[in-house]
């Protein structure tokens, strides 16, 4: 295995022993899972030339070695699919997929695979970072005293994701496919720590649901900034699929006009729901419900309802509990998944359900929500109007928020001092 | 190799934010990263220099002030472009347009000028907390706890408006100090065209006062403060506004300060400062009795601001130079590298607080100059960053910007030359 910063600068001969330059740059084609190198970047005298690879007889750490004299000195242009180790690689910040974290790339590990150079992995440990500041050695004789060795940390190039500032340089769209299969919690923290541009490529590169998830990960005031970064179109996709008590709690933190925007480029049903929310104190019942659950007739039988259910597909936080309406709407009864579960297949639900109830009314303030949730172990607790209409539920995690000290969250400033917004 | 320009308005325009793009709304969105800039500005090292500067040489060095109020405005408008265009801290772009090797060595400048700077904020401290006769060490301890406590607070961002207003209020007492002690108007006036003999301690002053004004600081925390509240590339007006007020505050407070001293200090034959106590003098005018406390406050805010930003900030640049975890949002265990390097500044410049018989007015003054010395590194840096399209894009530095900022650095580069020489010819 060789690193890259091992053979820069280093001299290239031709056949014949003759120096003529310097090795400049690597150049590797991506797409395979091993980038096979393709060609060698060669500062001369007066300027650089490139030579493919199937022109280099040796390449180590003493220097390349040419199978020709002939220098074709036509002018280097980089291919789509070409990355440039040196100047687009070395020293950029990538994602490290597995360990979930933005890291410097401090060197390049290249070896031979399948019978050809390729790059294997990126050096993001100590050792690297010292071997690239020409202090490797006197640190381990230091080290010895010490029994500290540096320490050295590889990552695979598989669980690489290069990101847009990197690659944009050749064009080429970073699938970021490792990254979209991370949980959206830990998405969310390697979006906290992009550059506007990186945030935005990887944005580009997942679809609506992903990003609605990752933004529901967010800290409030990055969920904004994320929001405001995003084409108004894209940005109304993405609250659609967000549950509409999310999309309002976002939607009301922009201004008016962007606000306004947005519920214009949203789905009709969808920004209705939306507005509606927005109608309630933010300290309400109704300010933290979400419209999304499940009603259904007294009428149907147990499994006609788990029928429905499939159907549906409800989302994870509303599926604990059906609720049974009347024609008008009010809510009469309600069932959880277990009872649902365990009752007859031929039984009504008007039979098994729980008469009367415990509900809210939509101007509750969210405290007394808390207790109540609390006090009767819900997942979930239904909202009702002054008919007893059923207008939403506020589900437990929505209650807790309630019960944090208000602003707790957002207590740390993220990366300096000053971040004051 | 020719590759589409980097940075540069990359998201392009969002329509979105243009709701909060009311004109003065704009603006005062976006105020903040220039303004506090400014006031850190005037820390412990600045009211020092400019008092000690003013006692020594009366209204002749106000020329000075005049020509970093210049170049302030430059080098903050390109670092608040910077950020703007790319997103990115400082440190981390001189990694990735020069390589590791010349970003260790920008670090590093970048860090002992910091250090200085740290050390002189804890002699604030110390010399604030004398004139109430704590004694240096426990001044010393107590600003350690401090700036501790302020960071685990993790809420800065509101605390430093609490220091910012203390800044305003001695900020104010200065201006009406120097106007009460009635000063010789013509003779402030010649002072702004340079003049006087080139001895080795004029050149230390001058030196000195460009070193506390323009720092190697203040240029990665503009830049970090704007890419930290997510400004964006077409907000640049509104942030020009920002940092022209910024460098006016510190520029114009600073002027007032030297003129305060000259009218007290100076008139009056007391040409040296040798502690608090003698520099609290320039606020009798206002102050008279209590001119003391006022001073006291004054530097202890002053201080403080500087401490809740400077470690900070050096532990972010070293991070961010070799791609380690940063930011208080890390714990511990994560981000082992970032809260190390906090605790050495801390702990660095608190036991040096304990050598004895410590002259703390001029502990502080030296950190100024070697800010001045150092500075030209990193702004050969910033202006060869700032001219470099592929990063920067649209908001690149045109022909007539860069003549600017070189202009700027070739300034700093001959002056600190100069005082080396003047200083090695003795």
């Amino acid at each position: 295995m060789i690193h890259l910063s091992q053979v820069i600068g280093r001299p290239v001969r031709d056949q014949n022993g003759e120096s003529i330059g310097k090795v400049a740059d690597l150049i590797v084609a991506v797409g395979e899972r091993y980038p096979p190198v393709t060609g060698l970047v060669i500062a001369t005298d007066r300027r650089k030339i490139f030579l493919p690879w199937s022109s280099v007889a040796t390449l180590d750490i003493g220097g390349a070695r040419l199978n020709t004299s002939q220098l074709d000195i036509t002018k280097f242009r980089q291919r789509q699919n070409e990355i440039l180790l040196k100047d687009n690689l070395l020293d950029k910040q990538i994602v490290d997929i597995d360990g979930r974290r933005v890291v410097r790339v401090n060197d390049v590990s290249l070896d031979e695979v399948e019978g050809s150079l390729r790059l294997v992995a990126v050096d993001v440990g100590a050792a690297g970072l010292l071997r690239r500041l020409g202090i490797e050695g006197p640190y381990r004789t230091l080290a010895r005293g010490l029994r500290r060795p540096a320490g050295e940390r590889y990552i695979d190039w598989e669980d690489v994701d290069p990101l847009e500032s990197t690659i944009e340089a050749v064009k080429l769209r970073v699938p970021h496919a490792g990254l979209a299969e991370l949980h959206p919690a830990d998405l969310a923290t390697i979006i906290d720590q992009l550059t506007p541009r990186d945030r935005a490529g990887l944005l580009a590169s997942l679809d609506d649901e992903a990003v609605a998830d990752v933004i529901e990960e967010m800290e409030p005031e990055s969920q904004v900034d994320v929001l405001e970064e995003l084409k108004p179109d894209r940005a109304a996709d993405i609250l659609e699929e967000m549950s509409p008590d999310d999309a309002a709690d976002l939607v009301a933190d922009l201004s008016d006009t962007a606000r306004a925007e947005i519920l214009s480029l949203m789905d009709k049903t969808e920004a209705e729901e939306v507005r509606e929310l927005l109608g309630y104190p933010e300290e309400t019942a109704g300010g933290i419900m979400t419209t999304e659950f499940i009603a259904v007739p007294a009428t149907l039988t147990a499994a006609q309802t788990i029928d429905r259910l499939r159907e549906l597909e409800p989302d994870a936080e509303t599926i604990y509990y059906v609720y049974v309406v009347d024609d008008e709407g009010r809510l009469v009864g309600v069932l959880s998944l277990r009872d649902l579960i365990v009752a007859k297949p031929d039984s009504p639900i008007g039979e098994v359900m729980i008469d009367e109830p415990v509900a809210v009314g939509v101007l509750d303030h969210q405290r007394e929500v808390a207790n109540l949730v609390a006090r009767y172990n819900l997942l979930a607790v239904p909202v009702v109007d002054d008919e007893g209409k059923l207008e939403g539920i506020v589900t437990v995690d929505d209650t807790l928020d309630s019960l944090l000290p208000v602003g707790w969250k957002s207590h740390l400033p993220k990366r300096f001092p000053g971040s004051a917004r | 190799m020719t590759a589409p320009p980097r940075g540069g308005g990359p998201v392009g325009p969002s329509p979105l934010r243009f709701g909060r793009r009311a004109r003065l709304a704009a603006v005062l969105a976006v105020l903040g990263p220039g303004i506090v800039s400014g006031f850190a500005d005037n820390d412990a090292g600045g009211i020092t220099t400019y008092s000690l500067t003013g006692a020594r040489f009366g209204y002749e060095l106000l020329w000075v002030l005049l020509v970093t109020q210049f170049a302030l405005f430059i080098t903050q408008e390109i670092g608040a472009r910077m950020g703007l265009a790319t997103g990115q801290g400082l440190a981390g772009l001189i990694r990735e347009r020069f390589g590791v090797r010349w970003a260790a060595f920008a670090a590093v400048t970048m860090l002992a000028a910091n250090l200085g700077t740290t050390v002189s904020e804890f002699a604030g401290i110390a010399a604030g907390l004398s004139l109430f006769g704590v004694p240096v060490p426990i001044g010393a301890a107590i600003a350690a706890v401090a700036v501790i406590t302020l960071m685990s607070l993790g809420s800065f961002s509101r605390v430093q408006y609490v220091f910012v207003g203390i800044g305003v209020i001695v900020s104010v007492a200065y201006v009406v100090s120097a106007v009460l002690a009635k000063p010789d108007w013509a003779l402030a006036a010649k002072g702004l065209v340079p003049s006087g003999a080139f001895s080795g301690a004029y050149m230390l002053a001058v030196v000195g006062t460009v070193g506390t004004t323009i720092t190697p600081w203040g240029q990665g925390f503009i830049q970090a403060y704007v890419v930290d509240k997510r400004l964006r590339p077409e907000e640049l007006p509104a942030e020009r506004i920002d940092v022209l007020i910024g460098s006016l505050i510190a520029n114009i407070v600073g002027a007032f300060i030297m003129v305060a001293c000259a009218a007290t200090l100076w008139a009056t034959g007391h040409f040296v400062i040798a502690d608090a106590g003698q520099a609290a003098r320039a606020l009798g005018p206002i102050g008279g009795d209590i001119a003391v406390g006022i001073f006291a406050i004054g530097i202890l805010a002053a201080s403080l601001l500087g401490l809740g930003v400077v470690p900070l900030s050096s532990a972010y640049t070293a991070c961010d130079t070799f791609g380690w975890e940063r930011g208080v949002g890390w714990r511990w265990r994560e981000a082992p590298a970032f809260y190390g390097l906090l605790a050495f500044f801390i702990g660095f410049a608190a036991l040096f607080m304990l050598i004895p018989g410590l002259p703390l007015i001029q502990v502080m003054f030296s950190a100024q100059v070697i800010n001045g010395l150092l500075l030209p590194v990193i702004l050969v840096f910033v202006m060869l960053l700032a001219g470099d399209k592929r990063l920067m894009g649209k908001l690149v530095s045109g022909r007539i910007n860069l003549a600017l900022g070189w202009t700027v650095t070739a300034l700093l580069v001959v002056m600190s030359l100069v005082l080396v020489v003047t200083a090695f010819s003795g």
